[in-house]
């Protein structure tokens, strides 16, 4: 009798152990993970809604809340998509239909496995010496099922918008995995830990950089159909976005994944260009060793992300043809002038 | 002569300076309002416009300026004022007498104010508001005692009167109507619809 609940307690504790309290996956679920992009994404689309209404002479969502500005009428919208009926059309492909989204929700969460929140090795989710790489190419997923959404709603509109969408999939992801990368000249490294720790010194990767910082800026606003190069949802106000049969939670799934996406690549950004958790040195014990870094470094993503929402307020939309040659004439120019330019600095000796 | 307009030049000369300038302008813009925003957007239940006195709203009738001439009736241009026929009695005559009184249908009212220039003895008068919500249309037809009653001003309960002031700097600013009166005479109100 003793050696049964001996054994359940066994099992409870190493479920709570080794899955809950496992510090890889609480790293996943919890902080720069899908709890902390949930709050990080409602807290943006309210902001973004507020700045773009502060500068347009309007209010912003008020009705429900005037004191707190309105915030939880994100919460309201959310309940009123989770009401809404899915309409799936007969014609569609059901599985790729109902697992596109889904897929692409997931996938563009992917890249912080191999994001480090911390120098301490104990906390890290994956070993780190190839982390940026493996964070880029992670990236670089969940675009496809753009692609499979607008193939599987079988509808000619929709393939067209993918179509077009699969422009901006190829011109954008080339500027970001170049400009992301134009540091690993300067450091001799992929492994984000030493390139948070080299920026200790005070100097910045996006201040040594600020081209690559400016590009991989822009190349994430295209990728996460941010304001001026608001394609792809300006096509499905149309009838010929990718995401037109969709409707309901389906497709705030796609909304909210592209807030995720921008989400991810703003902690790599933060990581890369801004220091990470550059100005404390996270000492042992997991609120020094990995609350407060990663509260820092969620504080610069915010901030980014808080930039890329303001420019809703100040651009108009771009046509698809403005986006196109505005990323392979100027944008990959200049990503391969900041490559060029972290090769300069590493010859004239400014590495480590 | 009026003086030649200053047009502002952008350099567009070159690329770099077409992007830069461009792009920087609209930022610099964009943070100016966001730090410092110029709201203009009236909250309807909890602001409502000032309209100022003569502002052509809502008629309502003084029964006892009343001679019965039917000018109103007969210059609305939308035929929405009738006279009705209702039994009196007359003062100086002291008996029982039928006269003529004249109902509004809102339904067809236009708000053109003939009825009330018209009047000779000034027995109808606007109110400075407009914004009142009737549950069916049949209440929109008034009959003589509902006529003579001012309608319920319900928006002034909840809400604070604002009016909009012209600023040389910010353009067109929403301010209450107390600080309006407070500046004086150096702005001048430049919202408010059709005020007369």
């Amino acid at each position: 009798m003793i050696t049964a609940t001996r054994v359940l307690y066994d099992i409870g504790w190493g479920i709570l152990h080794y899955i809950i309290f496992y510090p890889p996956v609480y790293q996943f679920v919890i902080i720069p993970g899908l709890v902390a992009a949930l709050v990080v994404v409602i807290f943006i689309i309210w902001f973004e809604r507020k700045a773009a209404a502060r500068v347009q002479m309007r209010y912003g969502p008020l009705e429900i809340s005037p004191r707190t500005g309105g915030a939880p009428q994100l919460i309201a919208d959310l309940v009123r998509y989770m009401m809404q009926e899915i309409i799936v059309p007969s014609a569609v492909d059901f599985m790729s239909y109902i697992l596109a989204p889904n897929m692409s929700m997931i996938l563009s969460l992917l890249p912080m496995v191999a994001v480090p929140m911390t120098s301490i090795p104990s906390y890290w989710p994956i070993p780190m010496s190839y982390s940026l790489l493996i964070a880029v190419a992670l990236s670089t997923l969940s675009p496809i099922f753009v692609v499979m959404m607008s193939w599987a709603s079988n509808s000619k509109f929709s393939v067209l918008g993918g179509l077009r969408e699969s422009f901006i999939v190829v011109a954008y992801e080339l500027i970001a995995v170049i400009s992301l990368l134009s540091v690993v000249p300067l450091l001799h490294t992929f492994d984000l830990v030493t390139i948070v720790d080299y920026q200790f010194s005070g100097r910045w990767l996006g201040l040594l950089n600020p081209l690559a910082l400016l590009d991989a800026f822009i190349a994430v606003l295209m990728s996460t159909s941010g304001f001026p190069f608001e394609i792809p949802d300006s096509e499905s106000e149309l009838v010929a976005g990718p995401y037109t049969e969709y409707s309901g939670l389906l497709y705030g799934l796609n909304m909210g994944g592209a807030y995720i996406r921008r989400w991810a690549f703003s902690v790599l950004i933060a990581l890369v260009f801004l220091g990470g958790w550059a100005p404390y040195r996270p000492e042992p014990g997991i609120v020094l060793g990995y609350l407060v870094p990663s509260l820092i470094v969620v504080v610069k993503a915010v901030i980014i992300m808080a930039i890329m929402s303001f420019l809703r307020a100040v651009y108009g939309r771009y046509r698809l043809d403005q986006a196109l040659s505005l990323a392979w004439e100027v944008l990959i120019p200049i990503a391969i002038a900041a490559f060029g330019l972290s090769v300069f600095e590493a010859f004239i000796g400014v590495h480590p | 002569m009026p003086a030649r307009p200053s047009l502002k030049r952008v350099p567009r000369a070159t690329f770099l300076g077409r992007a830069i300038a461009g792009n920087l302008g609209a930022l610099i813009v964009g943070v100016k309002y966001f730090i410092d925003p110029n709201r203009i957007t009236l909250l309807y239940p909890h602001e409502y416009i000032k309209l100022r006195q003569g502002y052509r709203g809502y008629i309502v009738l003084i029964f006892d300026k009343c001679i019965s001439c039917a000018s109103c009736a007969r210059i609305c241009p939308a035929r929405a004022m009738k006279m009705v026929t209702m039994e009196v009695k007359d003062k100086k005559l002291n008996r029982a007498m039928k006269k003529k009184y004249p109902v509004i249908n809102y339904n067809r009212c236009i708000f053109c104010g003939y009825c009330v220039d018209v009047c000779p003895t000034e027995a109808l008068y606007h109110v400075p508001y407009h914004d009142l919500v009737y549950l069916n249309m049949q209440d929109m037809i008034l009959n003589v005692e509902e006529f003579q009653k001012e309608p319920e001003f319900v928006t002034a309960k909840e809400g604070v009167p604002v009016t909009y002031v012209f600023d040389e700097k910010r353009g067109l600013v929403k301010v209450s109507v107390e600080e309006s009166s407070n500046q004086g005479s150096s702005s001048q109100p430049a919202g408010g619809g059709g005020s007369s």
